[in-house]
């Protein structure tokens, strides 16, 4: 034995547990939980044959709708680290637009729903092109300011019914089958939201987003054009809200400034995504389904009073003492997720 | 290389950066020294763009950069580190070295966040820093000294030409020191373009091809490290001309020795 070192021997040995890890990184990853999920969930309305499951279907195009907001609202939220408060904006507009449309020329806003995606995603754009600027409570303040100006606009603008609303037309089908075809656009667009988010995270987009979200100035430095990722951030998030609104719009048959802009909304996305983890896939979809079947729970036992929302409030805090980085971060954090929910 | 033609960066009424003129020479080693206060830093900042300069060009390799924004002088070729260093805590050490790579375009943006490519460059570059064990540890786990290291790594990652080094020493052990000198040796000895920022005397005079000294603002002095330390202004800025300034003068020096 010689006492010269060979490297070569550690760069290799590093080199195959760098792969092992790589490996492991990817196989820890079930994608047949997603999957499954899938199925159940577009099975779900068979139950309908036996009719007197509406609310059934209701509340599973309620959770739908917002795992498709929250996870979209995640984008920019969790990723970007840019908490938005206004994101019902974007809800409202993308139900304005379909609903206007349906309105006027009676094309379904199954049909218009991407195009409300879209006009959403532009106007986020744009506002993400100034309110961007700021960061932190700021942005926070920015984002409720742009609620109460878009509320002050839709209760103003006669051409869209002012705080009356219009009202569209009911779907010509049987009660007993009116829902299904929304809920399964509901079903499309959280799909494809979660998709989406689940993308973004593995993109270099995704890691550029942390980065920003961490710290701009190093990002900046580190050679990310910050000032239009955030935007884009914006952009995709705001798609997914608005699709939603243009779905949600003619599924209750009418639209109101009172339904679109009131800031429970985006209170609901915002909590969704914290209670389940910000900043991870599976959070947002965790968070929304926790939420709701608590406010369903309380409601039942305790009666739809204010009783019920405080009862949430009092689980949510409870939930958030413990999860400080929402149940899914906290679990991942501490390296006790169960790997059903580890999607990342 | 890179030249510096009246840089200005005033806040309201006070002028951090007065006129400042000087260029580092290509291959070169160039130090950027003086007393607390004379704006080295903020000189620094302006010329990565970090901080947009009141008036003055800034030019790197015949393009002007003082007019673009930071990304960009960036992928120009212009990296630097920070004096506190700044990491992006919640992320990997592989990570936060993938993150300064380029990108080649829209559609690499939407491709997996670390290829294969990049990530043997990124352990090749840890392997050079001898830090390979901590690549897949979380940035906020590490120690100061090793997010130094790691901050070093990161700027690898984005091929620089030049490199920007904001007090590489500050709160280092000397073992680590040794070890930091050598690693800026190894790269300029491959071509690399330095520019440190730095108090610890002993690295500027060891290391530096040139120097460069500022003081209230503007440059006082400028040349090989020999020359610069016999000059009288240079002298006089440090230790002061009158008994008074000489005092405060030692104040601050010990005032910044404490603080690095």
């Amino acid at each position: 034995m010689s006492t010269q070192l060979d490297v070569s021997g550690v760069v290799e040995a590093r080199k195959s547990r760098e792969e092992t890890l790589a490996t492991t990184a990817g196989a820890g990853r079930q994608a047949w939980v997603p999957a499954t999920l899938l199925a159940v969930l577009v099975a779900l309305p068979a139950v309908q044959v036996f009719d007197g499951f509406n609310y059934v279907l209701h509340l599973g195009l309620y959770a739908l709708m917002y795992i498709a907001m929250s996870s979209s609202w995640n984008i920019l939220g969790g990723y970007t680290g840019y908490i938005s408060l206004g994101h019902n904006v974007f809800f409202c507009i993308g139900g304005y637009f379909s609903g206007m449309i349906l309105a006027y020329t009676g094309i379904s806003t199954l049909i218009t729903a991407p195009f409300a995606g879209l006009v959403a995603s532009l106007v986020g754009f744009g506002i993400g092109f100034i309110t961007l600027r700021m960061r932190g409570p700021t942005f926070i303040i920015s984002s409720i300011a742009l609620l109460m100006v878009a509320r002050i606009l839709f209760d103003n603008w006669n051409f869209v019914g002012g705080a009356n609303g219009v009202t569209l037309p009911q779907l010509t089908i049987d009660v007993q089958w009116a829902k299904i075809p929304y809920y399964y656009a509901m079903l499309f667009i959280a799909a494809a939201a979660v998709y989406c988010s689940f993308r973004i995270k593995h993109s270099k987009f995704g890691l550029h987003l942390r980065a920003i979200s961490q710290d701009e100035v190093k990002a900046e430095s580190a050679g990310i054009n910050t000032r239009f990722y955030k935007m884009l951030a914006f952009a995709i998030s705001a798609f997914f809200v608005g699709m939603a609104g243009a779905v949600w719009g003619e599924y209750i048959t009418y639209i109101r400034p009172s339904i679109f802009l009131i800031i429970l909304i985006a209170a609901n996305m915002v909590l969704m995504s914290i209670l389940g983890g910000k900043g991870t896939v599976a959070g947002p979809i965790v968070g929304t389904v926790l939420l709701i079947a608590f406010n369903e729970f309380f409601v039942a036992t305790l009666g739809s009073s204010e009783i019920n929302i405080f009862a949430t409030g009092l689980v949510m805090i409870v939930a958030l003492l413990y999860f400080p980085n929402g149940i899914v971060g906290t679990l991942a954090q501490k390296k006790k997720l169960p790997r059903f929910l580890d999607w990342d | 290389m890179l030249e510096v033609r009246g840089l200005c960066k005033h806040f309201g009424g006070i002028r951090a950066v007065d006129e400042c003129s000087f260029s580092v020479e290509k291959g070169s080693i160039t130090a950027l020294i003086g007393p607390n206060g004379a704006g080295k830093t903020t000189a620094f900042n302006c010329i990565s763009k970090s901080m947009w300069p009141t008036a003055g060009e800034v030019w790197l390799e015949g393009t002007r950069i003082d007019t673009l924004p930071a990304h960009q002088v960036t992928r120009r070729g212009l990296s630097r580190t920070f004096q506190i260093t700044r990491n992006l805590e919640d992320l990997s050490v592989l990570e936060n070295l993938v993150v300064q790579s380029k990108i080649s375009g829209f559609r690499a943006l939407f491709g997996p966040a670390i290829s294969s490519a990049e990530r043997d460059k990124a352990m090749g570059i840890l392997e050079f820093l001898g830090i390979t064990r901590l690549a897949h540890e979380e940035a906020r786990s590490l120690s100061y000294g090793q997010k130094k290291l790691m901050d070093f790594g990161a700027l690898l990652m984005s091929d620089p030409k030049i490199i920007l080094l904001d007090e590489p020493a500050s709160g280092v052990n000397p073992r680590l020191l040794d070890e930091i000198i050598a690693h800026i040796r190894a790269l300029n000895e491959k071509g690399l373009t330095v520019f440190i920022v730095e108090h610890n005397m002993n690295l500027v005079m060891a290391l530096s091809h040139k120097v460069v000294v500022m003081a209230h603002g503007q440059v006082i002095a400028e040349g090989s490290p020999g020359e610069v330390q016999s000059d009288p202004e240079v002298l006089s800025a440090y230790l002061g001309v009158s008994k008074k300034a000489a005092v405060e003068a030692a104040a601050q020096t010990a005032s910044g020795a404490l603080d690095g």
